[in-house]
C-alpha cells in the first residue's frame, strides 16, 4: 500500500485537473463542483499550506455535503486514516452553530470567533465552522494553525465573488 | 504539638467530608477513536457514534451487543478512545461476523452525573475487500443507505429499541472523512445515539 499510495495521489490530482467526472462513489470534478447550484460552495483553491486537492466528494443521502479533501494518508486494513485537512461545505439550515444541543451529554465545547466578517467557532477536538448566509464551512485539518491558514485561504468554487485573504467571506449560489 | 496536629488532621477531615465532589461528566470532547497513543488528529480513524448510559458499563454494553444484537465474533484490531485528556485502549469489540460485517468497538468512560454509567463506542458497517487487491475490511463508503459508520449505528439503534432501550440523538457534528483501504471515504452523518441501558430491562 505504501507503494501504491504516491501513485494513487497523482491519479487523484491529475483526474482533478482533467475535470474527469463523478462517479457513482460520489467524486465530484472541479468543473462539476464549479457547476454545483445547492448552495455556495467554498474551497481553498488547488492548494492550500503546501497540500493538494486531492478529491471532491458528494454525499447526499441525509447528511447533504460538498467536501474538498486536502493531501492524502495511508489506510490499512481496519483502520481507515484521516487526511491532513477537509474543507466540507454544508447548506446553513442543515448545519450550523445552532445544530449542538448543549444539554446532551457530551456536547462538544464550542469556542466562538469571528473569521473573515463571519460568525464562526472552534468546536471541540479540531474543527473550525465558519457561518456564512446559505452556507457553513466546516474546516478539518490537525492544528489551529492550519485550520486558520485554511480559513484564509478560502475562496468561491465559482464566480470568485470572495477571493482569498482577510475580506469578508461571500458566495453566491 | 500532637494537639496542633490532631487539630491539623480533623479540620483537613472537615473539609473533605463537606466539600461538593469533582464535576463528573461524559467527556465527549474526544469524538473520534484512535489507531494508537497520544491521540492525535493524525491517528484519528473512526468516529465515536454510539454512547451507553445509564448503567452502561463496558461490560453490560459488550453483553447487551451480544443478547440485543447478535454480534459475537471478537475479532479486530485494537482502537483507542480519548477521556479527560487521556488516551486508553478500548475494553471490548464484536462483530456479526469475520467476512463483510457490522463491528462496535467498546470503551468504557467517565462516569456522568446525569447519565451515570457510560460507554463510548464505534459502530460501522465494514466490508471484506479482496479485489482488486485483497486489503481486508474497509467501512462502507458514503452512499444511499448512509456510510458504514450511519448503518453500524443504526443498526444498533434499531436492535436496541426492539428490545425495549430507549434511545436518542444528539449533533456531535464529527463529519471528518476517513479513507478507506479500499480507495473510497466514509464519514459519520455527524449524529450520535445514545442508548440507556438501565437496569429495569434486565
Amino acid at each position: 500500500m505504501r507503494i501504491l499510495a504516491p501513485f494513487a495521489l497523482l491519479a487523484s490530482v491529475v483526474a482533478l485537473a482533467a475535470g474527469d467526472g463523478g462517479g457513482p462513489d460520489g467524486r465530484l470534478s472541479l468543473e462539476e463542483a464549479r457547476s454545483f447550484t445547492g448552495f455556495p460552495l467554498f474551497y481553498a483553491g488547488q492548494e492550500v499550506d503546501g497540500l493538494p486537492l486531492t478529491a471532491i466528494l458528494r454525499r447526499d443521502d441525509g447528511a447533504d455535503y460538498v467536501s474538498f479533501v486536502y493531501g492524502d494518508c495511508t489506510p490499512v486494513s481496519d483502520a481507515g486514516c484521516a487526511v491532513p485537512a477537509e474543507v466540507q461545505v454544508w447548506e446553513s439550515a442543515d448545519r450550523n452553530a445552532g445544530s449542538y444541543d448543549r444539554s446532551a451529554p457530551g456536547s462538544p465545547p464550542l469556542e466562538r470567533t469571528t473569521i473573515r466578517g463571519r460568525p464562526a467557532a472552534l468546536v471541540g477536538d479540531g474543527a473550525l465552522e465558519i457561518y456564512t448566509d446559505e452556507s457553513t464551512v466546516v474546516v478539518f485539518a490537525g492544528t489551529r494553525e492550519r485550520r486558520l491558514a485554511i480559513a484564509r485561504a478560502l475562496r468561491c468554487v465559482r464566480g470568485e465573488r470572495s477571493g482569498a485573504g482577510d475580506g469578508l467571506l461571500e458566495c453566491r449560489s | 504539638m500532637s494537639r496542633v496536629l490532631l487539630s491539623t488532621l480533623l479540620a483537613a477531615m472537615s473539609l473533605l467530608l463537606v466539600a461538593p465532589p469533582a464535576p463528573a461528566h461524559f467527556d465527549g470532547s474526544g469524538r473520534y477513536t484512535h489507531v494508537a497513543c497520544p491521540g492525535t488528529a493524525a491517528t484519528r480513524s473512526d468516529p465515536v457514534n454510539v454512547v451507553f448510559g445509564t448503567w452502561g458499563t463496558w461490560g453490560r454494553a459488550e453483553s447487551q451487543v451480544e443478547t440485543h444484537v447478535g454480534w459475537t465474533a471478537t475479532s479486530g484490531s485494537t482502537q483507542h478512545f480519548l477521556d479527560h485528556g487521556g488516551c486508553f485502549a478500548q475494553h471490548a469489540q464484536r462483530a456479526s461476523g469475520e467476512g463483510s460485517r457490522f463491528h462496535v468497538r467498546i470503551r468504557g468512560q467517565h462516569w456522568d452525573s446525569g447519565f451515570g454509567w457510560t460507554a463510548a463506542a464505534g459502530a460501522h458497517h465494514e466490508d471484506l475487500v479482496l479485489f482488486p487487491f485483497p486489503c481486508g475490511h474497509a467501512v462502507d463508503a458514503n452512499g444511499p443507505g448512509g456510510s458504514g459508520f450511519d448503518q453500524g449505528r443504526d443498526e444498533l439503534e434499531a436492535r436496541f429499541r426492539a428490545a425495549g432501550h430507549e434511545t436518542s440523538r444528539a449533533w456531535w457534528g464529527n463529519t471528518q472523512s476517513f479513507k478507506q483501504c479500499d480507495g473510497d471515504y466514509a464519514a459519520s452523518d455527524g449524529w450520535t445515539l445514545f442508548v440507556r441501558l438501565h437496569q429495569v430491562n434486565h
